[in-house]
């Protein structure tokens, strides 16, 4: 006897019977509102099922799922995934009645399927194949016609490949219902439906790519991973998406040492089973053209292990001779957790001073607040998808946190509602009510409230699952902490209010987790002047930490720049002394993502240059060595672990991680594709203040967003994405472009405090007036989110030369 | 005409229509007085349920038990909608109506929104109906300026207006919840059940669908009561009059007001006036496209609800489209099938690729090119088909073939011996 | 409002009716409910309804073209592609099937030499099969312009083509 764990009880309150069924003379106990398919699935029986789909819910169309019922009033052949077990129900699922039929469904699926199956892009992972052979259809019968469709091009991500259609539906439910995308659908009637676009041309939704991992047949397949590789030779794993905090679990398939490809993974307290195109389109960065693969000193290609030996005599002379202060190590919000953590015991083992693990300093403590102050009261975003309430401050979550998009629409489709308050015009694929607040006007709204906060306060009091989602980047230190007030002051006995803060990079949580409050940030360090030598692991503060100029300044100080990275950054470029390692995909490891969740990832390619790229062209296709092309990229925790000569198995390393940070106790107990468990509650922290700059006349207030494609430095250097990526503007409330005598289209000077800049003007009715908004791209790479508030001074640009 | 007594086509003139002053004249608006000025919406219920009148749009599903589902206590907008769809071939009696009387269905849908307390009502109108959609408009605006539509009706503080929504083809809109899809602007396939459109239904409010002919017996039943409702019909759980669209190889193909229990014999030759060219009496289809075939077997049969289901047929909207004996039976439930299959709405398997199956299955045999396995595949696809599909649709479409089955498999064996059509002479 | 009222959209809506379904369209609750309304006065006005067809309802509606494609091309009387003046709806189910609406089809098929789906080369008329059209008692039918003609013999085609070629003429 099994009993299933009551995981969906969370989302309805009333009190739960848990009605004990047989199927195929097995007994199981489910919670009530469970189906018949699903007590079976936990039985391990296999029910074949098309139209069905875990996260899209059942809708009854395909008719694969039937099983006999032999109880109750109306007892007889019934769909599994629609009737909820009952308290003594009796089901069998291979008798004759329901397998015939089953067979039938099979055959009439098959009717105008072609037999394509050793050419389909789809061989090897194909749900139909399985259905059908499950199902026991095997010979068509049916000697008629068959249809044939004319096929759209749908754009560079998806390929669609209508005849193979089985009308499952999934694919649109999943487009429209799920994701909210508008300008996908379906068509037509009888047997002769047809599930497209309007008319040719790129699927606009961020999640486009779901159709691929969400058809069970080859209709829509990834183009970009077109006649690449067959499924069952890609080597894949267990992975983690780097792009953004979410940390939804993904699937990369890689082969002869490319990354082909990204599946979406399952993780039903994070992604459920979607993740967006620039997790799924964006992973070329790692195998970038330019990506440095070469252990470097000066102008000297040199080899690791030459370079460690160089290394570790530099952070000895230096600290020798300068004391501890003299090697400033830089850890990073895109390293792993382990990395992050090797640099401070590296640290401890030369004698420097304790790591700088966040370049970006206000990124790193607002992390920090969302890390210690929040860490009892963290939401995942099962819980937004489950929560009846969701106020969102200062994110615009397509750009910054796609799936947290998709959580939102979930809950909106379930009659929750969602009050959001950013500047930006920001979209979202559902129902919402925007304000269009200005960053000092958020900041005075959480500190002080007025009415409207008031009024704010008493909707979170009264939501039955209020959820208060936090932007981290515009919001900072002080406003999580305003918000970290909200949410005590809404909860009470019964129920807690849940944050959800929405950091920067894939580990900002792992970083500050680890971190202490009181630790300088790197400009104080490095201003000091006495840094000799600065240790980049995996970061280029060039491009992920605003005052660039400041850092490059203060950058000339110092000797000895050293840089371990697998980007081809400016700096990495740059360094006297270069070591390359590798991405998440050539590594094993963890990042803790917004919601204080431990991601682990697993290896899924070793690195090296690919076969496409060593063999293109060459007669014979290439030069056999024992040595890997481009193979000598090492990941980073392990590049310090030969550094400082401890090298150990990941699960040893885990082990003493956990010893030394009590909150991460569970790591060990973690595996890649598990959903992951939670770091553990710490003591809230004291409280930071930051003062609000006065504005200087004739100013707007300067927003600096992520755009949502090229502001993550991995989609920057992902070739895929390159259809998606826009270009800068500087959008502005159309009243205050009416002022300033501006017009859509033409160009303005935007004087910041991070440089100067010459953009085309764009009206934007839906931001909060009195703020130049402009995205953070390789266009403008120096303006970066999250860095506070700050004024800037726009002026008539001048005609184009 | 019928000699029998006349209530929905007590108005009827050929090629004209009735409109406001003449329906007055003729008792129209009387129900409505009456129930608004006499009755609780509750008693209309209750009188309408006594009266045991059963749906006239094909399932035959008592109206008063129906109603006593709808939650017409509860506060909120309620939808009543008419279904006038009508696009089962062999049906055209809501046409008929309407184009004869268009004032009753606006009287019964004034009184079913008393009786259910909904203030928001859609007449459902096919594409072909557009001379019937405009005489419901006229009636429409006429039953405003008269105050029986809109705020305040005849002074009882009841609400309701009335709106005519036409269609662009597609017989699954007859399908009460494809219907409501249909009026909302999405696809219209039909929706899961439950929940039920008493529950959620258009715009996710309660919602009652009825037929047009199930409407306009509402007036009637109010004004005449229920026992004598019930009595008109000449069997005992029969009740009320019935519409009979005469179609087929008849020579009176006109629609016929008669009483429920009607024998198919008199419809047949009193009515449909004998078969057509002189010719023999083969088979028909009681009620509508998706029933399975009579036989001249059944000629005795009174024609209602539970007499048809005892001889394994369906009352259905009572459209009879008779055959003669050179029609080949296998042909006509190709025909029917072919229809079916036509306007499946994709939306599940048996209906969308089983039909497809089964329409193939009927080609073959009908050219004489199937085989004994060929007949046995049909057989299977019956029992795999019917009652197994998403919506009624696909188990409608199958009436015919298990009629087939039933009544001429020797037909279809002949097909495979002769390896023609026996019709195809 | 103004923005679709314009030159492009002439052809496909007079301008009176664009007026009165923006307006009904920003009253209602939900105007997706007029997605037939508005394509079959498109169709009524300009024949049939062309991609912009689709486009104009989908503005005025506040929609996406494919939200209106995927409800203009479920139903079979809203024409996606040209059709001639005069679409000839031919009843092909059981009623008018039984008595003889094979050999008026073969009949219209050879008087209009055109193939069911295809249009004259006049631009006059188009041949299109059609499910049972709700006049069963006049078996074999057709319908144009949501008129019914029936029962139909060779001769009384000939009449109804003649007349109709003649009000084309007028
Ligand atoms: C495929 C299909 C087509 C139908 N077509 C019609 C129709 O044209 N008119 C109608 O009144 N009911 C039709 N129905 C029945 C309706 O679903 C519904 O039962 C009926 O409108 C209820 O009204 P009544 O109870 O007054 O008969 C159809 C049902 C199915 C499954
Ligand atoms: S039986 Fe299925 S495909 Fe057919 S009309 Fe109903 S839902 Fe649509
Ligand atoms: S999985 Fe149950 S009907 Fe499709």
């Amino acid at each position: 006897m099994i009993t299933l764990t009551a995981d969906i009880v969370r989302s309805t309150n009333k009190k739960l019977t848990m009605p004990t069924l047989t199927i195929d003379n097995q007994t199981i106990t489910v919670p009530e509102g469970k189906t018949i398919l699903e007590a079976a699935e936990a039985l391990g029986i296999v029910v074949p099922h098309f139209c069905y789909h875990k996260d899209l819910g059942a809708v009854g169309s395909c008719r694969m799922c039937a099983v006999t019922v032999h109880t109750g009033p109306m007892p007889g052949l019934k769909m599994a995934c629609l009737i909820p077990v009952e308290e003594g129900m009796v089901v069998t699922t291979g008798d004759d009645a329901s397998a015939t039929f089953r067979e039938r469904v099979g055959e009439w699926l098959m009717l105008n399927h072609p037999h394509d199956c050793p050419v389909c892009d789809e061989g090897g992972e194909c749900q139909l194949q399985e259905m059908t052979i499950s199902s026991g259809h095997g010979i068509r019968r049916y000697k008629g016609d068959k249809g044939t469709y004319t096929n759209q091009d749908l754009g560079p991500y998806v390929a669609q490949e209508m005849n193979r259609c089985i009308q499952c539906y999934r694919c649109a439910r999943t487009y429209k219902d799920y994701c909210g995308g508008r300008d996908f659908g379906v068509m037509g009637s009888r047997n002769r439906v047809f599930f497209g676009r309007f008319k040719d041309g790129m699927l606009e939704s961020d999640f486009s790519g779901n159709l691929v991992d969400v058809c069970p047949t080859g209709v829509f397949t990834d183009r970009t991973f077109r006649f690449k590789s067959r499924s069952w030779d890609l080597e894949q794993a267990d992975s983690v998406c780097p792009h953004c905090a979410v940390g939804c679990a993904t699937i990369p398939g890689g082969r002869l040492r490319e990354l082909q490809r990204v599946c979406s993974g399952d993780n039903p307290q994070v992604n459920a089973s979607f993740i967006c195109d620039r997790g799924r389109f964006g992973s070329g960065y790692a195998s970038h053209p330019e990506r440095p693969r070469q252990a470097r000193h000066k102008d000297q290609n040199i080899s690791v292990e030459d370079a460690l030996t160089l290394l570790e005599s530099q952070i000895r002379t230096a600290v020798q001779q300068h004391g501890p202060e003299a090697v400033l190590l830089l850890g990073s919000d895109r390293a792993s957790l382990e990395t992050n953590w090797l640099l401070q015991r590296t640290a401890k083992h030369f004698g420097c001073r304790v790591p700088v693990l966040n370049a970006h300093a206000r990124r790193h403590q607002t992390a920090q607040i969302a890390a210690f102050d929040f860490s009892d009261r963290l939401a995942s975003l099962e819980d937004v998808r489950n929560s009846d309430l969701v106020l969102v401050f200062g994110v615009d979550p397509l750009a910054e946190a796609p799936l947290l998009a998709l959580a939102l629409r979930q809950m909106v489709r379930k009659q929750g509602r969602v009050l959001l308050y950013d500047p930006r015009p920001v979209e979202l694929p559902c129902e919402f009510d925007h304000q269009a607040f200005s960053p000092a006007g958020l900041q005075e709204l959480l500190e002080n409230g007025g009415v409207e906060g008031r009024h704010l306060r008493d909707l979170l009091g009264q939501a039955q699952r209020p959820v208060i989602v936090a932007g981290a980047d515009l919001l900072g230190p002080l406003g999580l902490q305003s918000l970290h007030a909200w949410a005590s002051g809404a909860s009470n006995a019964e129920r807690s209010c849940q944050v959800y803060p929405v950091l920067a990079g894939a580990n900002s949580f792992g970083t500050a987790l680890l971190s202490l409050p009181e630790q300088d940030d790197l400009l104080t360090r490095l201003e000091s002047g006495k840094v000799k030598a600065l240790i980049c692991v995996e970061t280029d503060p060039l491009l992920e930490a605003p005052h660039g100029e400041r850092f490059s300044a203060a950058l000339a100080q110092v000797d000895n720049l050293v840089v371990m990275d697998y980007l081809p950054t400016p700096l990495s470029t740059n360094a006297g002394l270069f070591i390359p390692t590798c991405p998440p995909v050539e590594d094993s490891g963890t990042f803790i993502n917004n919601e204080g969740r431990l991601r682990r990832f697993r290896q899924v390619i070793k690195p090296g240059l690919s076969l496409a790229r060593t063999g293109a062209g060459e007669h014979p296709s290439r030069e056999f060595t024992l040595i890997t092309p481009g193979g000598d990229p090492l990941p980073a925790a392990l590049v310090l672990q030969r550094l400082i000569r401890q090298e150990q198995e990941l699960s040893e390393l885990h082990r003493h991680l956990a010893e030394d940070q009590p909150r991460l106790k569970e790591l060990p107990t973690i595996t890649p594709g598990a959903p992951g468990k939670r770091v553990k509650p710490a003591v809230t922290r004291p409280q930071k203040t930051d003062k609000l700059p006065e504005q200087p006349a004739g100013t707007f207030q300067l927003v600096v967003s992520p755009a949502r494609y090229g502001s993550d430095l991995f989609s920057r250097f992902a070739a895929k994405l390159a259809p998606r990526l826009t270009s800068t503007r500087l959008y502005l409330h159309p009243d205050d472009l009416f002022e300033r005598g501006l017009k859509d289209g033409e160009k303005a000077v935007v004087e910041t405090d991070f440089g100067s800049f010459r953009l085309t003007v764009a009206s934007r009715p839906g931001m909060a007036a009195g703020c130049a908004l402009v995205e953070n791209n390789g266009d403008c790479p120096q303006l970066i989110p999250g860095a506070g508030l700050s004024y800037c001074h726009i002026a008539p640009g001048g005609a184009d030369e | 005409m019928s000699q029998t007594t006349q209530l929905l086509f007590k108005n009827r003139k050929p090629g004209e229509t009735i409109f406001l002053k003449e329906f007055s004249a003729n008792g129209g608006y009387q129900g409505l007085k009456t129930a608004v000025g006499t009755m609780t919406p509750e008693e209309v219920r209750e009188l309408v349920k006594a009266s045991a009148l059963r749906g006239r749009g094909g399932a035959g599903f008592p109206t008063g038990v129906k109603w006593g589902f709808f939650p017409a206590d509860k506060p909120g907008t309620k939808y009543l909608v008419c279904n006038c769809d009508e696009m089962e071939p062999g049906t055209y009696k809501d046409g008929v109506l309407l184009q004869a009387d268009p004032h009753q269905l606006i009287e019964g849908m004034i009184l079913s929104a008393f009786a259910l307390q909904t203030q928001v009502g859609y007449i459902f109108i096919r594409y072909a109906y557009e001379k019937q959609a405009e005489n419901l408009r006229r009636a429409i605006t006429e039953a405003t300026e008269a105050g029986y539509l809109g705020k305040n009706i005849l002074g009882s503080g009841f609400d309701f207006e009335l709106h005519v929504h036409g269609s662009a083809g597609r017989y699954i809109l007859g399908e009460e919840t494809a219907l409501l899809n249909g009026l909302e602007g999405i696809r219209p396939n039909p929706r899961l059940k439950p929940p039920f459109p008493a529950v959620r239904g258009l715009f996710g409010q309660p919602t009652t669908v009825n037929n047009v002919e199930t409407l306009a017996n509402i007036p009637h039943i109010v004004t005449g009561g229920a026992q004598w409702f019930k009595d008109l019909a000449l069997t005992p759980d029969g009740s009320g009059t019935k519409l009979f669209g005469l179609s087929g190889h008849l020579n009176c193909t006109e629609c016929f007001e008669l009483p429920v229990g009607i024998t198919l014999h008199e419809v047949i030759n009193k009515y449909g006036q004998g078969m057509w060219k002189n010719k023999q009496f083969k088979a028909c289809l009681p009620g509508g496209a998706s029933t399975p075939y009579l036989t001249r077997e059944h000629m005795g049969v009174p024609l209602d609800f539970a007499s048809l289901e005892q001889v394994g047929s369906r009352f259905g909207t009572a459209g009879v489209t008779a055959f003669d004996e050179d029609t080949c039976m296998v042909a006509v439930t190709l025909n029917l099938i072919a229809f079916f299959a036509r306007e499946s709405c994709g939306w599940c398997t048996p209906c969308r690729d089983g039909l497809t199956m089964v329409r193939w299955l009927l080609e073959t045999l009908e050219s004489g090119k199937g085989t004994r396995e060929h007949l046995e595949m049909l057989k299977d696809q019956l029992a795999n088909i019917s009652g197994k599909s998403f919506c009624a649709l696909a188990e409608g479409a199958m009436g015919p073939v298990a009629g087939l089955l039933n009544h001429f498999e020797q037909e279809i064996v002949d097909h495979i011996d002769r390896g023609h059509c026996p019709f195809n002479k | 409002m103004t923005s679709i009222e314009s030159q492009t959209t002439s052809h496909l809506l007079d301008q009176q009716t664009l007026a009165e379904f923006i307006q009904h369209a920003g009253e209602i609750e939900h105007p997706r409910e007029m997605i037939i309304d508005v394509l079959r006065a498109i169709q009524s006005h300009h024949g049939w309804v062309p991609d912009e067809g689709v486009e104009l309802t989908a503005s005025i509606l506040g929609l996406t073209p494919i939200e209106v494609e995927e409800i203009a091309t479920f139903y079979d009387k809203i024409f996606r592609r040209p059709v001639g003046r005069f679409v000839i709806h031919l009843c092909d189910s059981v009623c008018c099937w039984v008595r003889g609406a094979d050999e008026i089809a073969a009949y219209l098929k050879k008087v209009l030499d055109i193939e069911f789906g295809q249009t004259t080369a006049d631009g006059l008329f188009t041949l299109l099969p059609s499910c049972c059209l709700g006049c069963c008692g006049i078996a074999p039918a057709v319908m144009i312009r949501q008129e019914f003609f029936g029962p139909l013999t060779p001769e009384k085609v000939d009449e109804l083509i003649t007349s109709l070629r003649k009000e084309a003429l007028a």
